[in-house]
């Protein structure tokens, strides 16, 4: 049972939603509808369900002291503080989400920093990989290596010393050499996933049912 | 000291020597500033050529599909189409693809209405102008000339009015936000029966004017994730909406392909595509001057230029020093 009632669901709504793509009828606009108001709605308590299970984790590891459990209260008390800031403290008292409030301060000084700063750490990184790793050991890295430098040139002002021809030359292998590679990846991606959505649809893949009903 | 052991001290240098010369040409250019001359691509002209051809009778989605991690690259070209949306009275509808980024969104439209910025707009909001509503002014030109006239004028650095509700919508995040444009195809307000204010969509003229994805003249997303891929597979291939991306510079050449097919219009990539659209408004008169992304690119060019050196510095030291020879190398500290 816990492993047919989701096959059955999984495959009547995925022929459904495939066979509603293509018919430009009212009943079969009425189930897109239908879907399109209800999906949102399930997928809101998968929020609680992912809530829930973070919760209970980080709360054992606190509660038994765990390596490295203070970690886990930077975890839970951001994850319950926010809402509470945002969603139940009277706009009186600093509350409410927008400027000024407690919870529009945390997120522009503390969450648009951190996670400003964590990206901007890639630059200081690849600058030391490139230095380290960026060889010219075989042809054809050299022409990666050619080439990079002169998409890299191509894409800033300071390129445009060298002459116009670089950032033609740079626009050009973005616009053919690359666009042909990256064409080629995203058609072998996608019918990979149209295999796996079809295997997933008609029961073959059953990997997510994540060994429920065994 | 022999010749291998100075290539190979140079291969093994302490990186917090890169660190440290990266930390300098990132921080130089912000102080002594060069403005060198930015060259713009036919992907950044077509979109700034597409909002150029709308007016107060089309509509936008400005979608902030990205997370602060891409705050630098995404927010100013946000910011710049919308000035330029607002330039032209273009009705803008503001979404998110995730909680953070609808943060993004917040702090994009304050920095387009933070009145002590020059070239700002001025908000009005959605119930201050409730009056004039009801009375039944609400088409853009005949609005301005009543809401002038009842005494109210623009601040010393604002450069026009933004109603809410007639020019800018803040619909902000909803989850499955793939869904949520699959469901926008046949309603806007089915989806966000109110802003992010509270305010009831369905009573918004520029809602009246544009029920659905279908009376909607261009989607841009401005996306640091695959999630703009959402907005070709729901709304260009489903109704035909015309789609154009801002993503950010490791991302643009993944979706070249999709100009050429002409899935999507154009494409901004990164710092450049923003700086590129900064300067196409300043060369046509919608802004002043350019802004932050233009500021960046002195940084960014010098950053370039170190990163090169380095790989040329890198194989210098290498082959001169028959490393090519031996399999084994020190990985350095």
């Amino acid at each position: 049972m816990k492993r047919t009632v989701p096959l059955i669901i999984v495959m009547v709504g995925g022929i459904l939603m495939m066979i509603q793509y293509f018919i430009p009828h009212q009943a079969s606009q009425a189930v897109f509808d239908y879907y399109t108001e209800w999906a949102p709605i399930v997928g809101a308590f998968a929020l609680v369900l992912g809530v829930g299970s973070l919760t209970r984790v980080h709360f054992h590891r606190i509660r038994r002291r765990s390596k490295n459990w203070p970690y886990s209260l930077a975890v839970l008390i951001p994850l319950y503080a926010m809402p509470i800031l945002g969603l139940m403290v009277p706009v009186s008292l600093w509350g409410g989400m927008e400027s000024p409030s407690i919870f529009h301060f945390l997120f522009m000084h503390i969450q648009v920093p951190i996670q400003s700063t964590m990206f901007s750490l890639l630059a200081f990184y690849i600058a030391s990989a490139a230095f380290r790793a960026f060889r010219a050991k075989s042809a054809l890295a050299t022409v990666l290596l050619g080439s990079a430098t002169i998409v890299m040139l191509a894409q800033v002002p300071i390129g445009e010393i060298f002459g116009p021809g670089l950032q033609d030359v740079g626009l050009w292998i973005l616009r053919f050499p690359n666009l042909a590679a990256k064409r080629a990846i995203q058609f072998g991606v996608g019918f990979g996933i149209l295999a796996t959505s079809l295997k997933i649809i008609f029961g073959v893949e059953r990997n997510w049912l994540g060994g429920a009903g065994e | 000291m022999s010749a291998v052991n100075f290539w190979g001290k140079m291969l093994n240098v302490d990186r917090r020597w890169i660190f440290l010369l990266i930390g300098v040409v990132s921080i130089v250019p912000f102080l002594i500033p060069v403005g060198m001359p930015l060259t713009t691509t036919t992907e950044v002209e077509s979109i700034y050529d597409c909002i150029d051809s709308l007016g107060p009778e089309n509509a936008i989605f400005l979608a902030f599909d990205f997370d602060p991690g891409t705050d630098a690259e995404n927010m100013p070209m946000s910011v710049a189409v919308m000035r330029h949306a607002f330039f032209r009275h273009v009705p803008v509808f503001m979404t998110a693809y995730t909680p953070l980024g609808n943060g993004m969104m917040m702090s994009g439209f304050e920095y387009v209405t933070n009145q002590e910025l020059p070239g700002c707009y001025t908000p009005v909001d959605y119930a201050d102008w409730a009056t004039y509503r009801d009375a039944g002014i609400v088409d853009r030109d005949g609005l301005v000339a009543a809401w002038e006239a009842d005494g109210h004028s623009l601040p010393e650095n604002s450069v026009g009015w933004v109603f809410e509700g007639r020019d800018y919508a803040l619909l902000g995040y909803l989850p499955l936000f793939h869904l949520v444009i699959l469901g926008m195809t046949s309603s806007i307000e089915a989806q966000y029966p109110e802003d992010s204010h509270g305010n009831p969509l369905v009573e918004m003229p520029m809602l009246r004017e544009h029920k659905s994805l279908r009376e909607v003249d261009l989607a841009l997303t401005m996306a640091g994730s695959s999630a703009c891929m959402s907005w070709i597979i729901y709304g260009r291939e489903k109704i035909g909406l015309p789609i154009a991306f801002g993503v950010t510079a490791v991302m643009a050449t993944d979706y070249f392909p999709f100009i050429q097919s002409h899935q999507i219009i154009g494409q901004m990539g990164g710092l450049r595509g923003a700086a590129e659209y900064e300067v196409l408004m300043e060369r046509n008169g919608v802004s002043a001057t350019t802004d932050k992304a233009f500021t960046g690119m002195d940084v960014q060019s010098a950053a370039h230029l170190l990163i090169i050196l380095l790989i040329i510095m890198g194989n210098v030291a290498y082959f001169a020093g028959g490393f090519h020879k031996q399999h084994l190398m020190k990985s350095g500290r």
